[in-house]
């Protein structure tokens, strides 16, 4: 049997950060970008959303009368964690809860734009927003002095290309948190899944669909080191190959996996990789084998890539974790969906993500919209399609932990539809 | 405007009391040592205590119309004059007198002026004129001019003269002011001289009275010069020369009225209809000027209805300066660039008025009144406008009596803006600034600027804070900090300049931050309750609201006691505070330390009201004190005496009732009163008054006591203070005599009772039982017990449990403080650095996580371990920078300190690297202290933080470690380990040494820099290699350690600059904040430049 193959493009260029250098520079210019930016869309919607109102910045409001403005939000919020935490004056005597969210119910919005700032009421949600997000509101000054929201625009989804016609099955395998090196880590079960991949496993049918799978993306979290060795203290001698252990037995996995197809790695949280977004390539050093192949491509996090004129975007999930910390929805697909309806992946990098303070760019807006979306290391699977407006058709997809669920997700480019590779190896399951 | 100089020869102040916490500070006398001057001897509070006789200026100015025509031109200032007024006055008083008229009066001075001729039919010539400047209910603002008060005082008659020598007496009188007074054009300086039977305070007198004179003069600095006289003798007919003691003759002429006329600091004041009149030529700027004759004035005790605050105006403002580069701001070269104000009603949440007033263009700002002027003088002019035309009653801000208030009147002066300094409330007046010092004990030493604005009080947040809190800084960034729970940015003042260059956006960027540093003193003032807690303060101790910040302490009890003396009949002799080393009495006890870990719970009994109470128990006055040669003469009863422990003699209250006593019962029994309201209380606007109300009175009521020690003050009475000291001392001792004695196993209890430790008012008793309940329960009954055994109204108090409790020595211990069985309240420590300004913040985090792993988690080797783990961070140069920076305040510059310093070393080498940034007189020194040549002085080790930061210079572990850590963590784990100086600080921990390298020393110039391995450190002779040979086989494992620490600089970049954003409150734009008071503002730094280095450490992998 032979194996299928897919035209792999990668557009990862605009997540690398290799020509730039830092100078000094502070957040204000990567927020400063994104409302250029964004502005230029919004305003773009007015004429045939709200006609015949004018657009003003929060400077040239004038009370009582409609119009919209066009601004980054801010939402202030209670219970966010700061550094400043740190220094208070008295350590409190009982320890803090850290909950798993830091939403409180006088959560407060702002508008900002370079004019000023205005504080907002009306129908807009605080639990729905998080700082970072650029959006049109129409509304009106009230006497206190606040912006009184009717309505909310947002950009929506981003056009996107017509959906290529592929006439024969094809996939591709998501998966993320394998976390090799952890507790929950269990050698047996990704091995299942590497030979399922790679045909050693099933009958000829199931052979046949493995020989469908053209890419495997491993969207994050792939080790685990335990972090007392990381702390910056000295290490003992005995203990200095333990650190790269996992890693090791990452590379020789990988390396089963690229002798037969392509792989694609992305970094995660808990990766040997930098912390702010976007994370740079995990270093081809510690996959002294799987890196020997053309078939290992080391990607960033996020990570954007065309298979047969599919555009796939995705992240190990660090954008839509931070959103579930600041806002509320229904579930993890909500928040993918709003990012692409704000077109942007990560809005709240920088204020409560890490990111690189760049100044000329702002590399998470979504310019065209992607076919398939996925979130890695979330805690379940999930996937809904979601259609847009403009006849856009989108695969989101939350790709849960495999260390801890066994499961892999396969997806169909033929039709986008998707399905789940679950591997136990329990007697009982 | 002419004002007489003072007469009289100048008093040295009379001095305060010292406070009642000076007072506890005395230390116990060793047997047989040397005797220390007890705290009332040292404490020396110089307060100017002198009225100064301005004279009315009657020519009402015409160029003061003509300046209002700034208003007029400009239509859109104009259109603002209608949100800044006050209310409209209701028709019937605009036109007649015919109802009465009630406002709560803040402010009380005179002037002296011609004598009213409706008023005062009978008398001419110049005569002193009370003003009284309030606001009514509905806030119109009033100004009531009382007449026919007179300035008086008395002298005892010398036995032997009769009436008809009086009128002989006064001419003598008379003749001598004269001759003393030749400038003055008052044909007559006596007014009258009366005889009256009164009764000095001093000394229990069994014959109720004796004469006195009452000398009415023509002018209040005539009280003083016509004391002189007196004092150094005055020969009377065919008595003699005399010399006379007089009486009450230094009491402020403006005080003096109010307590004749019963009337309190922020009081309710009512003019019955029909008994004042109109003025007749309008002088000042407020809505009512009315004028009426002291007698008819109507003074409401601060109750019920009175008891309400009218709506007053306060004005909070900043100003900002456009410094040159290296220089605080002058006066005599650099402009003002913006004035910021808001205004703000009393009891009101959100200004009515924000504005900020620049100097020229300026972007607008929302919700804000942006005001942009071509030239200096018209915003000077503007904003004296809005003064004039807002009319504020209260001005207040940050720094404004030292700096932004002078600031501007120096600068109109240098402008030769005339018009300018009419700032007062009276037309033709202007402001008046000169330097005063104020002294006290309590407060310390304080260069200000006195800066009379006629009419409003001025209340300088500073100045509060100063007064009420101690801080480790002062900054309106830090206070605010500590307050608010925000950190303000802070604009550097070289930066002020380049940004009011700029255009109209940058200073739009400015604007905001002046307006800010306008908005945090109201915020301050709201969240202290600033306004209720001084008028409270006010009302109960009978002084005006501007004395509260400007004197001390002794005046309020001095107010009191005059007004309780006058109800009795009684009056008060002037004694020359005479500050001699020989009047020393004991301190009070404290009893010996029984230093410690006690895992026992520590019972704590404490005595409410010591002082007050033993002053009430035993009737400690002055009027009951008898001398011993009076014992005898009397023949008093020794069975109606109390002898105190330290010897003197005082009566029962059956035979004389102390004035003290009753002064401190009806501060008490107030005090009580406004608690049990204040428990009642709902409404929160209620409660603050309240809770403002019963603190005060607790304040005034410890404060007698200090009154009565302060050997230069007005009226020391060492009899008395000793005696209290003597019977708290006597009454510990009691204490722990009892508690040992009965609380014995013999006694039927489970253990024996240990006192481990007494206070001044508080003895710590181990009963023994291991849990806190128990431990509460046999507290409850020992205090019980003991109040039983003791005079009404000294009582023992159980108020709290220590569990656990070090006790290190005494004055200094930590503990958890338990009031309930269930849980620990707070972890409460006394005498432990953690606070102190000159320790860096190691130490205090160190000293506090400590604590808090000994006593909240029980973990003392969590404790060493976290000691070790923290010495050996700060030698291997793994701690945060921050946490090593000292500051210092820079007061003077270089060449003024007699010893160098090394705060003052490192200003003057910045100054010398760039003048624009170095800090200046009057700016915080940051500084660490560096590794420097063997044998280099201590004051040449100090280096800037941004310095040390940008060129890698290594900080000296050893002298943190020495200096620094050591003494605090000893005093700390001394009672705890055996070998605690060997156990941390000496151990194996301390072997490692890491020492950075210095990018920019001599000798690095020479060296060749060549790439080690990251693995061993051994030299690479290839050019782009990361490894050795020997350490290729780690390579995953060396890359994971990069990444890892390049990883936790990112985290902590992103952190530290989005908070910085979220303080400035915008994301759009650069944070500007140079405060270096900020906590993470070393941090932010240094992330930044650890950014930089971790993408090169990062791209040596990169092969």
């Amino acid at each position: 049997m032979e194996r299928k193959q897919a035209d792999y493009s990668n557009l990862d260029e605009r997540y690398t950060i290799q020509g730039e250098r830092y100078q000094g520079q502070q957040y204000s210019h990567i927020y400063y970008t994104r409302l250029h930016h964004m502005r230029t869309l919004l305003h773009a919607l007015v004429p045939s959303r709200k006609p015949h109102l004018p657009v003003t910045t929060v400077l040239g409001l004038e009370k009582g009368k409609d119009c919209v403005l066009v601004g980054t939000l801010y939402k202030h919020m209670k219970l966010k964690p700061s550094i400043l935490d740190e220094y208070s004056k008295e350590r409190s005597a009982i320890p803090l809860v850290k909950p798993h969210n830091f939403m409180h119910s006088d959560d407060n919005l702002i508008l900002e734009d370079e004019s000023g700032r205005v504080a907002l009421a009306g129908a807009i949600p605080p639990a729905a927003y998080v700082t970072g997000v650029v959006v049109a509101l129409h509304g009106k000054e009230t006497s206190a002095g606040n912006f009184l929201v009717e309505d909310v625009m947002e950009a929506g989804l981003p056009p996107q290309s017509v959906l290529p016609c592929i006439n024969e099955d094809k996939y591709v395998v998501f998966v993320s948190g394998l976390s090799v090196g952890s507790s929950t880590f269990n050698p047996l079960q990704f091995q299942l899944l590497i030979d399922h991949i790679t045909g050693h496993l099933g009958d000829e049918n199931e052979q046949t669909i493995a020989s469908k799978i053209v890419r495997v993306v491993v969207a994050g979290n792939s080790v685990h080191i335990a972090p007392r060795f990381l702390n910056g203290q000295t290490v003992a001698a005995k203990d200095q190959p333990r650190i790269a252990e996992p890693i090791k037995e990452l590379d020789i996995m990988l390396t089963q996996l690229v002798a037969s197809l392509p792989v694609d790695i992305m970094p995660g949280c808990n990766d040997p990789a930098n912390f702010s977004l976007p994370q740079q390539p995990l270093h081809r050093c510690l996959f002294s084998g799987a890196s020997t192949y053309n078939t290992f491509s080391s990607c960033p996090n996020p990570h954007q890539f065309d298979l047969d004129n599919v555009k796939c975007i995705g992240t190990s999930g660090q954008n839509i974790d931070d959103l579930y910390r600041y806002s509320d929805a229904k579930d993890r697909l909500e928040f993918m969906e709003r990012t692409l309806k704000w077109r942007h992946l990560a809005p709240t990098a920088p204020n409560s993500l890490g990111c690189y303070p760049y100044t000329d760019k702002d590399p998470f807006l979504v310019e065209t919209c992607p076919h398939v979306y996925f979130a890695g290391n979330q805690d379940k699977y999930e996937t809904r399609l979601l259609k847009g407006t403009e006849k856009q058709q989108v695969r989101l997809i939350s790709i849960p932990r495999f260390c801890e669920s066994g499961i892999a997700v396969m997806l169909n480019l033929r039709n986008l539809e998707c399905s789940t590779l679950s591997f136990s190896t329990s007697f009982d399951a | 405007m002419s004002s007489v100089g003072r007469g009289g020869k100048r008093r040295a102040g009379p001095p305060a009391a010292p406070s009642p916490l000076a007072a506890k500070r005395a230390q116990p006398m060793p047997p047989g040592a040397p005797q220390p001057p007890p705290p009332a001897a040292a404490a020396a509070e110089e307060e100017d205590m002198m009225d100064e006789d301005v004279f009315l200026d009657e020519t009402i100015l015409a160029e003061d119309e003509a300046a209002l025509l700034l208003l007029d031109r400009d239509e859109a200032l104009a259109s603002r004059l209608s949100r800044w007024k006050r209310p409209a006055l209701p028709a019937d008083l605009v036109s007649g007198c015919s109802r009465s008229v009630a406002f709560q009066q803040l402010d009380i001075d005179y002037v002296i002026g011609e004598s009213h001729k409706e008023f005062l039919p009978n008398s001419s010539g110049p005569a002193a004129i009370i003003r009284i400047f309030g606001v009514t209910r509905e806030g119109h603002s009033v100004c009531c001019q009382v007449h026919g008060f007179e300035p008086y005082f008395y002298i005892s008659c010398p036995p032997g003269m009769s009436p008809d020598d009086i009128s002989g007496f006064k001419q003598t009188l008379e003749a001598r002011m004269k001759e003393s007074n030749r400038n003055s054009s008052v044909q007559r300086f006596v007014k009258s001289v009366e005889l009256l039977q009164k009764q000095t305070i001093m000394h229990y007198q069994p014959n109720k009275s004796q004469s006195f004179l009452k000398i009415v003069v023509a002018l209040p600095t005539m009280v003083a010069s016509c004391r002189g006289i007196l004092e150094r003798g005055i020969s009377i007919g065919n008595l003699g020369s005399k010399s006379f003691l007089t009486y009450e003759s230094n009491i402020l002429f403006a005080l003096r009225f109010m307590i004749d006329c019963n009337i309190v600091g922020g009081n309710w004041i009512e003019l019955p209809a029909g008994k004042y009149s109109k003025a007749t030529r309008v002088m000042s700027y407020c809505q009512l000027e009315l004028d009426c004759l002291y007698s008819d004035l109507v003074s409401h005790a601060p109750e019920g209805e009175y008891s309400k605050m009218a709506p007053f105006r306060i004005l909070s403002f900043d100003i900002e300066c456009a410094g040159r580069k290296g220089h605080f701001p002058e006066p005599t070269h650099d402009p003002v660039i913006q004035i910021a104000n808001l205004l703000t009603l009393q009891g009101e949440a959100q200004p009515f008025v924000r504005n900020v007033m620049t100097l020229k263009s300026c972007s607008p700002i929302v919700g804000v009144d942006v005001m942009s002027f071509d030239t200096e003088r018209d915003i000077l002019l503007a904003w004296r406008d809005l003064i004039r035309e807002a009319d504020p009653d209260i001005i207040i801000g940050y720094n404004i009596c030292k700096f932004d208030l002078p600031y501007l009147i120096e600068r109109a002066e240098v402008l030769k803006i005339v018009e300018f300094p009419l700032l007062g409330r009276i037309r033709n007046s202007r402001v008046r600034v000169r330097d005063t010092t104020f002294n006290s004990r309590q407060y310390g030493m304080r260069e200000s600027k006195d800066v009379t604005v006629e009419g409003r009080v001025q209340f300088d947040l500073l100045q509060a804070m100063q007064r009420d809190y101690k801080l480790s800084s002062y900054s309106l960034n830090s206070v605010s900090a500590h307050f608010l729970g925000e950190q303000k940015e802070d604009v550097h003042h070289s930066i002020i300049s380049d940004l009011q260059n700029g255009n109209s956006e940058t200073r739009r960027r400015l604007a905001v931050y002046c307006l800010k540093d306008a908005y945090l003193p109201q915020r301050l003032l709201d969240k202290l309750m600033y306004i209720y807690n001084y008028v409270e303060m006010a009302r109960v101790t009978g002084v005006p609201i501007s004395f509260l910040l400007s004197r001390g302490q002794s005046i309020k009890v001095l107010s009191q006691l005059l007004r309780k003396a006058k109800q009795r009949n009684l009056v008060i002799p002037n004694i020359k505070g005479q500050s001699s080393g020989q009047d020393t009495f004991e301190g009070a006890t404290v009893l010996e330390a029984r230093a410690g870990f006690y895992e026992k719970p520590i019972a704590t009994l404490d005595f409410a009201s010591l002082y007050p109470s033993i002053m009430m128990a035993h009737n400690l006055c002055y009027c009951t004190l008898v001398p011993p040669e009076d014992v005898r003469k009397h023949n008093l009863p020794p069975e109606s005496l109390y002898k105190t422990p330290s010897g003197e003699i005082f009566v029962k209250p059956e035979l004389q009732k102390g004035i003290l006593p009753e002064i401190l019962e009806e501060l008490l029994a107030a005090r009580k009163r406004a608690k049990a309201d204040l428990k009642e209380a709902k409404d929160p606007f209620e409660r603050a008054v309240l809770d403002g109300r019963q603190l005060a009175l607790k304040i005034s009521a410890n404060s007698v006591y200090g009154f009565t020690g302060a050997t230069v003050g007005q009226l020391p009475c060492l009899e008395i203070s000793s005696s209290v000291t003597s019977y708290g001392r006597q009454m510990i001792e009691h204490t722990k005599k009892l508690v040992e004695d009965k609380f014995t196993t013999v006694g039927g209890y489970e253990h024996n009772a240990e006192v481990i430790y007494g206070d001044t008012d508080s003895v710590m008793v181990q009963f023994g039982v291991s849990t806190v309940k128990d431990a509460m329960k046999l507290g409850r009954e020992a205090a019980e017990y003991i109040s039983g055994t003791f005079i009404k109204p000294i009582k023992l108090e159980f108020e709290k449990v220590y569990f656990p409790y070090l006790l290190i020595s005494k004055k200094r211990y930590a503990g958890l403080y338990w009031t309930n069985p269930e849980k620990f309240d707070k972890m409460d420590t006394k005498g432990i650095e953690t606070v102190r300004r000159d320790n860096c913040l190691l130490v205090k985090n160190l000293v506090t996580e400590c604590l808090h792993k000994i006593l909240v988690d029980r973990d003392v080797p969590g404790a060493v371990q976290y000691v070790k783990n923290t010495i050996s961070d700060l030698l291997m140069n793994r701690v945060d920078l921050s946490l090593l920076v000292i500051t210092k305040g820079l007061t003077k510059t270089g060449e003024d300190y007699a010893v160098k310093a090394a705060h003052v070393e490192l200003a003057e080498r910045m100054r010398k690297r760039d003048a624009a940034t170095a800090p200046t007189v009057g700016d915080r020194v940051p500084y660490v202290i560096i590794k420097a040549a063997k044998g280099a002085k201590a004051y040449e080790k100090s280096e800037d933080p941004i310095y040390v930061l940008d060129n890698n210079i290594p900080i000296d572990p050893q002298y943190y470690l020495e200096n620094q850590i050591s003494k605090p963590l000893l005093r700390i784990f001394e009672p705890i380990l055996k070998n605690a100086s060997r156990e941390l600080l000496h151990g194996s921990h301390t072997r490692a040494v890491s020492i950075s390298t210095p990018s920019n020393s001599g000798i690095m110039k020479f060296a060749k820099k060549q790439l080690t391995c990251l693995g061993c450190k051994a030299v690479i002779s290839g050019p782009n290699q990361t490894l050795c040979s020997h350490c290729k086989g780690r390579e995953a494992e060396l890359y994971c350690k990069t990444v890892a620490n390049v990883s936790d600089l990112e985290m902590l970049f992103g952190k530290l600059w989005t908070q910085c954003q979220e303080c400035q409150g915008s994301l759009h734009q650069d944070v500007l904040c140079t405060s270096r008071d900020c906590p993470i503002f070393y941090r932010r730094r240094k992330a930044q430049k650890d950014m930089a280095e971790a993408r090169v450490q990062l791209d040596r992998w990169d092969f």
